[in-house]
């Protein structure tokens, strides 16, 4: 099916004979050769690291707020608002503030992805936090364990499925911030790798640069998923145990 | 009397003052410090936000934006719903375009804007077609969650009482399937609407996000901020509304779903 799609995508733009529409097997020649090459490599790097400092920075404040948020009726009646409203913004929308405040460079791009990783991780957070089970929390509180203890050992571990399944989500929202701080920031990446073919009219470059994208979020995706099996795994199994 | 004092009691009074004491904070900070050159304070934004209404040009844009916004997210939304339930209504179809699906969802839609603006131009038409490409993954996977989870044996109880494929189709596989479409729409509207501003941020000439890139240009901080603020009260508003309609119209998927917070 995969070699479908590119059979048809060749022979539709063999017919089509537009420069806007390189053929399949040109753009794959020239991902081919590319791919290789120290100057591209560094670019892939440079998307990478922006994203994986973002990404870190945004899950650990968005678990620690639906910690607390989670845990304390008060604190998310009087959060909840401010959150939905922050929410909502779209990160481009924070991306001129960011620019003025912090320049073009490496910490402004990492500050718009962490602010799209964090909601997500957040709202997950919460839920899984409130979705403990009552025996669980009235035996901790009988059993007089202390407040940070019962966040590490009981709320964290329950809420962590919820916690994966937000991480997830978030690491997509993520790979659209590294573009779009690339469209905006200054310095390298693939997002600003595309952009700078198609000033160029460097087409089919610009088909393998995003081409490269997919591969990019497709592979870590496996890797979220392989990870989320090693960390899961005694959940997995509870839940299998569970069903039969 | 009563329905107001009702409306009071369910609108979060706290919450809203600590939006409130938040803005008071940044004012002071915002005077005290000195950062009238990268932030403007909310005493000048809010001004800028009631000018830019009345006068009609921030309306103007907003029109703009929501033109392609939900025309996109329409747009996401049929051809999400019909391929996700085709798929998920077929093993066959299901494998056969699982690789596919799974490569071109993680392909950022931001990352397609400079294709489409080879193809379509800079028009509300390319925005279109990007949010559109966009916001329909999550409403397709959610779609396939959904069909796929249906339950077997409401299948084969409608299957054994004559009930035709187009009735089973209506009549048991949507229905199962509507609340996770309708959270697959809640997540697809806020990436819609990114998308919608970010490519005219970047690339379009009308719109909030072209607007706000005018005045960071212009440095017109209070104007710019001011664009930020309707933002993100649309967001809110669109976010609000969805999550209304939902509980209006699936009313029988249980309560749990809407105790947040």
């Amino acid at each position: 099916m995969f070699a479908g799609a590119f059979v048809v995508w060749e022979i539709w733009a063999g017919a089509e004979e537009s420069f806007l529409a390189p053929q399949a097997s040109e753009v794959l020649a020239r991902a081919w050769e590319m791919w290789p090459t120290r100057a591209f490599l560094t670019e892939v790097a440079g998307s990478l690291k922006q994203l994986a400092a973002g990404f870190v920075i945004g899950a650990a404040i968005g678990i620690a707020i639906g910690l607390v948020m989670g845990t304390s009726l008060a604190a998310r009646r009087a959060l909840d608002p401010l959150i939905e409203l922050a929410r909502a913004t779209p990160p481009i929308a924070i991306v001129p503030a960011l620019l003025l405040t912090l320049g073009f460079g490496d910490s402004m791009r990492i500050a718009v992805i962490a602010f799209g990783v964090c909601f997500p991780v957040l709202i997950n957070t919460v839920e899984g936090v409130r979705s403990v089970s009552p025996e669980a929390r009235d035996t901790a509180s009988m059993l007089h364990v202390g407040r940070a203890e019962r966040v590490f050992r009981i709320y964290l571990p329950a809420a962590l499925p919820s916690i994966v399944a937000g991480l997830r989500v978030a690491l997509s929202i993520g790979l659209v911030l590294v573009v779009i701080s690339e469209f905006a920031g200054e310095g390298g990446g693939l997002g600003h790798y595309i952009l700078d073919q198609q000033g160029q009219f460097a087409y089919p470059e610009m088909y393998a640069g995003i081409l490269f994208l997919g591969l990019l979020g497709y592979g870590l995706n496996l890797l979220f998923r392989f990870a989320e099996r090693r960390v899961l795994a005694w959940h997995y199994g509870a839940a299998g145990e569970r069903a039969r | 009397m009563q329905r107001l004092l009702r409306l009071g009691k369910r609108v979060n009074v706290r919450g809203w003052l600590v939006v409130v004491l938040v803005a008071l904070l940044a004012e002071v900070a915002i005077q005290l410090f000195e950062l009238h050159d990268s932030v403007s304070p909310p005493s000048e934004t809010l001004p800028a936000l009631g000018e830019g209404i009345s006068s009609g040009e921030l309306l103007g844009a907003l029109r703009t934006t929501l033109e392609a916004y939900l025309g996109g997210l329409a747009l996401a939304i049929v051809v999400g719903v019909l391929f996700g339930v085709l798929i998920g209504s077929s093993r066959l179809l299901l494998d056969a375009s699982f690789v596919v699906l799974e490569f071109l969802r993680p392909i950022p839609a931001v990352a397609l804007i400079p294709l489409a603006f080879l193809f379509f131009g800079t028009g509300t038409e390319m925005r279109r077609y990007i949010v559109a490409y966009a916001a329909v993954w999550p409403i397709l996977v959610n779609t396939l969650y959904g069909v796929r989870g249906s339950d077997r044996i409401l299948h084969e109880v409608a299957l054994a009482s004559g009930v035709s494929r187009l009735g089973r189709l209506v009549r048991v596989t949507l229905p199962a399937a509507l609340p996770s479409i309708a959270t697959g729409i809640r997540v697809s509207a806020s990436i819609g609407l990114l998308v919608a501003v970010t490519a005219e941020f970047f690339f379009g000439s009308a719109g909030i996000g072209a607007y706000m890139h005018r005045q960071q240009l212009a440095f017109q901080l209070p104007e710019m901020y001011a664009a930020v603020l309707l933002t993100a009260l649309l967001g809110y508003t669109v976010n609000v509304a969805l999550r209304l309609t939902e509980r209006r119209v699936i009313h029988w998927s249980g309560e749990e779903r809407f105790r947040w917070p």
